[in-house]
């Protein structure tokens, strides 16, 4: 039974690690872009949602729609205004630019709202079923992060915008021959990831302090996480989280806390060496 | 190639830098310690970032293992200057061997395999607590010297690392091996087809790229005297170390002396300053930097002065 | 001290135009200068000491300033940020010596960054003082101007250990969770020997990283072992998820301890009903009531001072010692009668005195001695204290059985 809760602890987690990283994987996959400002978008929106529980008593799915827009609308502004005129510069250029970037967002939140952790507290307790106990803010988060981790793949699949991304992915030069405007989808693009991000960073308010020195940490799962899973798709992403969630979570038990984050870096070296395109990646999307 | 000017104005700054105990405070030293330290690190990187444009990420991963190996050492009764070099052997050797391993990848990816370094580095050096502290860090034997002789004497030394790292750079633009890297940046299937033997070049360059930063690693931790997995592997420093080369102009030789010296005075400048917001100055800059100098410090004025000395434009970096 | 001067300029300025007059003179002015982490990962404790020091010399410099031998001088804090960035803590206190010219040394909140701005400050015999490093590893390397208020983590341990036995009948079985990372782990490993020389059995002892995100595997395996105490150390944001994720996973024991969680307000805060029966260890409390020299002669005047500048919240142990420190500074200088960096530190070393947060006296490592620190529990959503028992304003409260 051990084994079960375990198991379930690491499927939670590998939900909220999949919506965590997924804005990030299409921004890579799609522009080629190396989103540094991701984890601080993750922040941002728990953020928002921490302040508009405690001040306004807003519950935290009411603040879905709002931190969508706005993380969107940042995001698009970022990439339409300025990492569009490098989109197509080396690798180093776009990060080092949305670097930059991240060191003012972060300066700006940390005068803002200081490092102080704080948390939203729903109190809705835990439930049990099977011999595994799970408590219901994480389910539920859980639940709207792989809600929304499909709403993606099914944008992307379905709608007229989300077929001009992958036109776009496939080949820039030809999408435009077709009359799609490139930079507005580069933008629609890096604003998805933003709003992704955000919603990422509601549900994590409920779930984990929020405070501006984890946006390291964020980011960095993340990266683990695409390439676990591989870019630039929705199934990577989630394919990658569950993976990650899961291996932290029985490494965590067989070899303690202290080696949980080594492992999974470790398979994130090999499988950066034997499978670079990661457990579900496409080749050729470098 | 770099012109005489060139050469002659670094020459002059290497002077300045030498000179300041004589007359600056030990805080300005101390600063001239930074940005030599700095310089050497940017001229590393330069190797394999900028002559083979393989966005590598794992400077602060050498810097941080040659803290730990020159402290362990150094702990463990070995004199200090043998620390360093032992230090530098050791960051080589694991450079060479994980570059065999991630120099299979490219772009992006390469990028996220040297991120990954730093990360395995520092959780390796945290969990291994017998040897390294772990989190509790380590005191390194300190030199019970004047505080003003500790800081020249390190000043010195730094300056070296740097003129090791400068030559270093001057000889591999030269030299065939410097070409082959020129030709991976520009091509790499075509290096290989032309007969460039692009995996050994690679790893030699990395491996180049890496041996000053063990060895800077190993004399910062006998300046400073106490050594943390959290400094010595910090993501910030990751990343400065690129820009400061970007800033200067990668690929070339003199470029990321001029970045690092730039962007270490600028900081002092705004953190100084702008107590709240030299995070957000120092961001801005970086912005700054990608838009209007994308070239770097060095190319703007070169290329400018060259266009119009020879009344054409040139794309090419002069590399 | 976000003016901007030439003279701040110094590095640039320095190297291109190579002169830089500086005015040498005794001042009169006592300065106290203070690398703190007012940005990056250690902001919120940077915060909390630039409080406290600034109410320190105002008050101070109100009075007429400190008595240095039979002259009264005004005093100067000098404040840098340095990130929570281990270099820079050490380029600022060279600064502070060199340029600034401070007589003493306030270190910053990192016990890592702690050594490292000792480290400098040896160098040119200027004195340190650590109002928030408990670690002894701080104080191994034979630094003599190195000065800390706060006592050693084992004392801490030892008097809660004994106290949890007497209160706590069959108390057996302990489990142990801390963070990989100089105070979090020295305490942990404190409480592993405390317990093991108290005969108590330690079923669980494992330490997590710096960026854990998921305490899931641990706690489980926590809950798995039955223990009767639960004793988790951490910085706050890890304590609120520890806590989180025990109630989620429906794991509790009949005392849980977090280290330092209850001791500051933005973990019962952040917790809510969840704080409820935490215990914990601190080095100082807002009900303690020594009295003793300085500005704020009782803990009764401080209180109220601060409550005046921080707009109702209570300070805790991070203002408590850093204000005992200051105040200590008044008697020492009083003592030292000058300036001279090795008069301060040898009236340090000698120093014996009483203060609102209560005895300072260091021993051969130049920690603050021994004394009885402190037990602290949440009940109704306010810190009681347990211990000692001059100063205790409830008994211990069981969790749950």
């Amino acid at each position: 039974m051990q084994i079960a809760q375990i198991l379930a602890n690491g499927l939670v987690l590998g939900a909220l690690y999949a919506c965590l990283a997924v804005g990030f994987s299409l921004v890579w996959g799609v522009l080629n872009v190396i989103n540094m400002l991701h984890g601080s978008f993750i922040i941002l929106g728990g953020y928002l949602t921490f302040f508009a529980w405690r001040d306004f008593g807003i519950h935290p799915l009411v603040m879905l729609p709002p931190v969508a827009l706005l993380t969107f609308a940042i995001g698009y502004a970022v990439q339409y205004g300025l990492v569009n005129k490098v989109v197509t510069a080396p690798v180093l250029t776009t990060l080092t630019l949305t670097f930059g970037l991240d060191m003012i967002i972060y300066n700006l939140m940390t005068v803002g709202f200081h490092a102080t952790p704080v948390k939203v507290s729903l109190g809705l307790g835990s439930v049990s079923a099977f011999g595994v106990r799970m408590p219901v803010d994480r389910l539920m988060g859980m639940g709207l992060a792989l809600l929304l981790t499909g709403a993606l793949y099914y944008v992307m699949r379905a709608s007229t915008i989300g077929r001009a991304i992958v036109a776009v992915r496939m080949d820039r030069a030809a999408a435009a021959l077709m009359g799609i405007r490139v930079n507005h989808i580069y933008a629609v693009t890096f604003g998805i990831g933003a709003l992704m991000a955000g919603l990422a960073g509601v549900i994590f308010a409920v779930i984990f302090p929020v405070t501006t020195n984890l946006s390291g940490m964020y980011l960095g799962k993340a990266f683990v996480v695409c390439v676990i899973g591989g870019l630039g798709s929705v199934p990577g992403a989630l394919v990658g989280g569950l993976v990650l969630g899961v291996v932290e979570s029985f490494a965590g038990h067989f070899f303690g806390p202290a080696h949980a984050l080594t492992v999974g870096f470790l398979l994130m070296l090999a499988l950066l060496v034997v499978k670079p395109t990661g457990l579900v990646g496409v080749k050729g999307y470098e | 190639m770099m012109s005489r000017l060139g050469l002659a104005l670094f020459a002059g700054w290497v002077v300045i830098l030498a000179t300041t105990p004589l007359f600056a405070e030990n805080y300005i030293v101390r600063t001239a310690i930074m940005i030599a330290m700095y310089s050497a690190l940017a001229l590393s990187w330069n190797i394999i970032g900028g002559f083979t444009g393989y966005p590598s990420f794992a400077t602060v991963a050498f810097f941080g293992v040659g803290c730990y190996v020159g402290g362990i050492a150094q702990r463990a009764g070995v004199p200090m200057a043998l620390a360093w070099a032992i230090a530098t052997v050791a960051v080589g050797a694991m450079a060479a061997a994980l570059g065999a391993i991630i120099l299979r990848l490219k772009g992006h990816y390469f990028a996220i395999g040297s991120i990954a370094i730093v990360e395995v580095c520092r959780l390796v050096i945290s969990s291994w607590r017998s040897v390294t502290g772990g989190g509790d860090g380590l005191n390194v034997p300190l030199l019970r010297w004047h505080p003003d002789a500790v800081a020249q004497f390190f000043l010195l030394v730094m300056i070296g690392i740097m003129l090791a790292a400068f030559v270093m750079n001057a000889l591999v633009d030269r030299h065939r091996l410097g070409f082959g890297l020129k030709c991976i940046r520009q091509n790499e299937d075509a290096a290989d087809m032309v007969g460039v033997d692009t995996t050994r070049y690679k790893i030699v360059g990395f491996t180049l790229s890496a041996l000053l930063c063990g060895t800077v690693g190993a004399a910062y931790a006998s300046w400073v005297g106490y050594i943390d997995p959290t400094d010595s592997f910090q993501i910030l420093m990751t990343v400065k170390v690129p820009v400061m080369a970007l800033m200067g102009g990668a690929g070339t030789v003199l470029g990321p002396a001029l970045g690092a010296a730039a962007f270490v005075i600028l900081e002092e400048i705004f953190w100084a300053n702008f107590l709240e917001w030299n995070r957000a100055i120092l961001g801005a800059i970086i912005v700054a930097l990608i838009f209007f100098l994308p070239g770097g410090l060095l190319n703007i004025s070169w290329r400018r002065a060259a266009r119009r000395l020879r009344g054409r434009e040139s794309a090419e970096a002069p590399a | 001290m976000p003016t901007f001067s030439i003279r701040r300029l110094a590095p640039a300025a320095a190297f291109l135009a190579a002169l830089q007059v500086h005015a040498v003179s005794a001042e009169d002015v006592f300065k106290i200068g203070a690398p703190l982490a007012l940005t990056g990962g250690l902001a919120d404790e940077g915060l909390k000491q630039q409080r406290v020091y600034r109410m320190w010399a105002e008050r101070v410099n109100a009075a007429g300033g400190v008595s240095v031998g039979d002259r009264m001088i005004p005093v100067e804090i000098v404040e840098y940020d340095y990130q929570s960035d281990g270099p820079r803590a050490g380029q600022l206190a060279e600064r502070l010596i060199t340029d600034d010219r401070v007589h003493v040394i306030m270190a910053p909140f990192g016990s890592g960054h702690t050594v490292i701005t000792a480290t400098v400050g040896e160098r040119y015999r200027v004195p340190t003082i650590a109002c928030v490093a408990s670690s002894e590893s701080v104080f191994a390397n034979d630094n003599r101007y190195l000065f800390g208020t706060l006592s050693p983590n084992a004392n801490m341990t030892d008097v809660m250990t004994a106290f949890l036995q007497e209160n706590v009948p069959d108390l057996t079985r302990v489990a142990v969770l801390g963070r990989d990372d100089v105070f979090p782990k020295s305490m942990a490993e404190a409480t592993v020997r405390a317990a093991e020389a108290a005969g108590l059995q330690v079923v669980y002892n494992a330490l997590y990283p710096v960026g854990t995100m998921d305490h899931s595997a641990a706690v489980s395996a926590i809950g798995a072992s039955n223990p009767d105490w639960i004793y988790i150390t951490g910085y706050t944001q890890d304590l609120i998820l520890a806590r989180r994720q025990m109630d989620d996973l429906g794991v509790t024991a009949p005392v849980v301890t977090m280290v330092t969680g209850p001791a500051y307000q933005e973990y019962t805060d952040a917790l809510g009903s969840l704080a409820e029966g935490v215990t914990s260890s601190s080095w100082w409390h807002h009900s303690t009531t020594y009295e003793g020299v300085g500005a704020w002669p009782t803990t009764v005047s401080f209180y109220e001072d601060f409550l005046a500048v921080s707009g109702g919240v209570d300070p805790d142990y991070v203002h408590g010692s850093c204000a005992g420190a200051l105040v200590m500074l008044e008697d020492v200088l009083a003592r030292a009668g000058s300036l001279d960096g090795e008069a301060i530190r040898d009236a340090l070393a000698a120093t014996d005195v009483m203060t609102f947060y209560g005895q300072i006296s260091f021993g051969e490592n130049g920690m603050n001695q021994a004394r009885d620190l402190p037990i602290i529990q949440v009940q109704d959503r306010e810190i009681k204290v347990l211990f000692p028992p001059s100063i205790a304003s409830a008994d211990l409260r069981i969790v749950a059985e």
